[in-house]
């Protein structure tokens, strides 16, 4: 039993996207719970890749396919999960602020974020504060995460930080924050939560304002 | 004249070539079925009309955007009527800059975040007053023929430090200056300002003294405010830097040569709409190609294949006949250093070896989000040792010297000759911070390193006092400028201070 946990783990550090929907099916079928299928397979998987990561010992394309086949595998065992009563450890709405259409760096967020656990709702880029206030009434999410990647755009940070105040939701999300241009300094003074620099810092920092590290 | 020799070839330069014709031509035809078979996203009405006038196919319309695909011959059609040169001048009309086929210019790099600290070597967000410091830094540099900010005004107006930002530029700088601008609304206001540095309307189009950067998304995306900027300048002469930053297996291929493909047809998206517009519209193509790190997926500004690309995009534009963005004098390094110095040395050779046009980002360091005045300084140098490269071995009979070998002899020496006396100056490099003494000359003048030297250099610059390059009448013209715009803005400033 433990054999297919092993092999679980080993395709998503390997990136094997396409065998991940499968091999998780098979362990289903062998009738094993879906929370441990989650938790000692594709978890202990990803969990590696981040710290190989973070130890600079594997690269960001492999990262992504690591995450690719995470997220596959996920889609087999959502309903499952769902039907035992396991929650994903938070939930997150994504966007690139309004004037800005950069989204490359927000997205490898996004992937990294669903790799690690948290169920991530992915706005887009062009995003005004309008559609982000919709997308917290809507999904209820635990974390707002905005990117800009300009200067001009940083500001539209705080408009939509704003605007979540007005419509009263502020208080239901925390508010995390990235991209080039951003720092610590910036996240304090436009009122976010938090700031993260590349996106294992960002994974680290969904998970403790979830309460999850 | 009696003639005795035939099919002598000269080297007047060195040369240097990364892309033969065919290897250029197999480029240009697949960015031309890029642009025709892949197509690009256009997020502007007015873009889509005149891409849609030059003979584009309109596809995929939705509330904000358009994919555009431009046929082969619409393309040929606007490179008939593109300029193969610009030119532009500082507003004092001295320093000037002709841009063609292997003409080198060297200058600083756009809107930094961060700067160091001249004085603390720390790293703080730029402020006014570092720009205009940093702008009289390079109007004090021989080697830096224009400038860009290299850093942004944050403690003006978030929406309207465009104009802040040149105001400080011209405030320390009369060389030309590429600008940034927030939209076509800010390009116009510093239009205005430039024409009261020149004199008017008529005498900026003798001469525009700075250019617009303008950068297209990569992928294939052509924003709004880009587009309009674009047109703008067409409409009123304003020469404009068309200038997408590709990145290597995140934002194009992660091959070189896929990388070239895409850039080029990002910008003769940006030719065909110009032209249109306006035939003739004074356009600069090229732009930061690089690579991501894969290790931290931050954008690369001192690796070899920045270096190569840009080179081998050079090759393409001069085939192209239209003017090139180079990219130069930058680094990954957080802080003026030996890496910061060795990159710049590896990309200013490369740049000036292939004869780039406008080479830009001199005094870059930390993937483009920091500047450094000594960076900039040490870049100085640098350039004025590759220029002596350039400058090439020329081949006659006087700098052969038989006649010297002949008088001088076996065992004998050319200090006091005659022909060493009138040569030696313009023959022989002579440094200006690079250290040559002996070991006892060195260390009696403090053992400095050559970084000791370059930050002192920097205090000397920044403390010699400078003549004001305008009147206070002008100055509070412009001025104007910069404060109707605040009042223009005003309401759109957040309550929240962004900076210090």
């Amino acid at each position: 039993m433990s054999e297919i946990y092993q092999q679980l783990s080993t395709i998503i550090i390997a990136g094997e996207d396409e065998k991940a929907p499968g091999l998780v099916q098979k362990a289903l079928d062998q009738g094993l719970a879906p929370l441990e299928i989650l938790d000692n397979g594709l978890l202990v998987g990803m969990n590696e890749v981040s710290a190989r990561f973070a130890q600079e010992e594997m690269f960001v394309p492999e990262v992504l396919l690591a995450a690719k086949a995470m997220h596959d595998g996920l889609e087999v065992l959502r309903p499952h999960l769902v039907a035992a009563g396991a929650k994903p450890i938070g939930k997150i709405v994504l966007g690139t602020v309004k004037g800005d259409i950069h989204d490359i760096g927000k997205n490898l967020v996004g992937m990294m974020c669903e790799g690690a656990g948290f169920e991530v709702i992915n706005l887009g880029f062009d995003v005004d504060p309008e559609k982000f206030v919709e997308a917290v009434k809507k999904n209820r999410p635990d974390i707002v995460g905005m990117s800009a990647m300009l200067t001009t755009t940083m500001i539209a940070m705080g408009y939509t930080i704003k605007a979540l105040q007005e419509a009263g939701l502020r208080d239901t999300v925390k508010v995390m924050i990235g991209g080039s241009p951003v720092d610590a300094e910036i996240a304090e003074r436009i009122g976010a939560d938090g700031y993260a620099y590349n996106s294992p810092t960002a994974v680290e920092l969904a998970k403790r304002l979830v309460g999850a590290a | 004249m009696q003639v005795h020799k035939t099919n002598y070839q000269v080297n007047e330069t060195p040369a240097f070539q990364v892309l033969t014709e065919n290897q250029i031509e197999a480029i240009y035809y697949a960015a031309l079925r890029v642009l025709y078979e892949t197509g690009v996203r256009v997020y502007d009405k007015q873009g889509v009309e005149v891409a849609h006038s030059a003979g584009a196919i309109i596809e995929e319309t939705n509330e904000d955007s358009s994919l555009i695909k431009i046929p082969h011959w619409a393309v040929e059609k606007a490179l008939v009527t593109v300029p193969s040169k610009v030119a532009f001048a500082g507003f004092d009309r001295k320093h000037r800059m002709e841009l063609y086929k292997n003409q080198i210019y060297f200058g600083g790099g756009s809107d930094t975040p961060f700067t160091l600290d001249p004085s603390t070597g720390k790293r703080r967000r730029t402020t006014y007053q570092d720009v205009k410091n940093i702008a009289r830094l390079a109007q004090a540099l021989p080697n830096l023929d224009f400038h860009m900010s290299l850093g942004i005004t944050q403690d003006t107006a978030v929406s309207t430090y465009d104009r802040w930002q040149y105001l400080a530029m011209v405030e320390g700088t009369s060389k030309p200056i590429n600008v940034t601008a927030v939209d076509a609304e800010g390009l116009g206001d510093i239009l205005e300002m430039a024409h009261i540095l020149v004199g008017g309307k008529e005498e900026w189009i003798k001469g525009p003294c700075f250019s617009i950067y303008i950068e297209p998304v990569s992928p294939l995306s052509h924003t709004r405010e880009v587009v309009q900027k674009l047109l703008f300048a067409a409409d009123n002469d304003i020469p404009c830097v068309y200038t997408p930053c590709p990145l290597a297996g995140a934002t194009a291929p992660c091959t070189l040569a896929g990388l070239l493909v895409q850039a080029l047809a990002e910008s003769l998206f940006g030719i065909v709409v110009s032209q249109t517009r306006k035939p003739g519209a004074q356009i600069i193509i090229g732009g930061l190609m690089s690579n991501m790190d894969m290790k931290t997926a931050n954008y690369t500004y001192g690796s070899p294949e920045m270096a190569l690309m840009s080179a081998g995009y050079t090759d393409i534009t001069k085939w192209l006949r239209v003017p090139m963005y180079e990219t130069a004098g930058c680094s990954d390094s957080k802080i003026f250093d030996e890496q910061s110095v060795m990159e710049a040395t590896i990309n200013i050779s490369t740049a000036a070896l292939i004869g780039g046009n406008l080479i830009h980002d001199v005094g870059y360091l930390d993937s483009g989000l920091t500047s450094s005045m000594e960076q900039m300084v040490a870049a100085d140098e640098i350039i004025d040792m590759v220029k002596r490269i350039l400058r090439g071995i020329p081949v006659n009979d006087d700098t052969m010297a038989l006649g010297v070998l002949e008088s001088v002899g076996p065992g004998g020496h050319f200090l006091e000759h005659e022909h060493t006396f009138n040569r030696f100056k313009s023959e022989i490099w002579q440094p200006k911070l690079i250290d040559r003494h002996d070991w006892e000359g060195w260390t009696s003048a403090g053992s400095k390193r050559y970084g000791e030297r370059v930050k002192e250099r920097v205090q000397e610059i920044l403390a010699t006092e400078t003549e004001p390059l305008f009147d206070e009448a002008t100055h509070k013209e412009l001025r104007r400028v910069c404060e109707l715009a605040d009042e223009r803005h005003r309401g759109e400033e957040l309550d929240i201070k962004m900076f210090g």
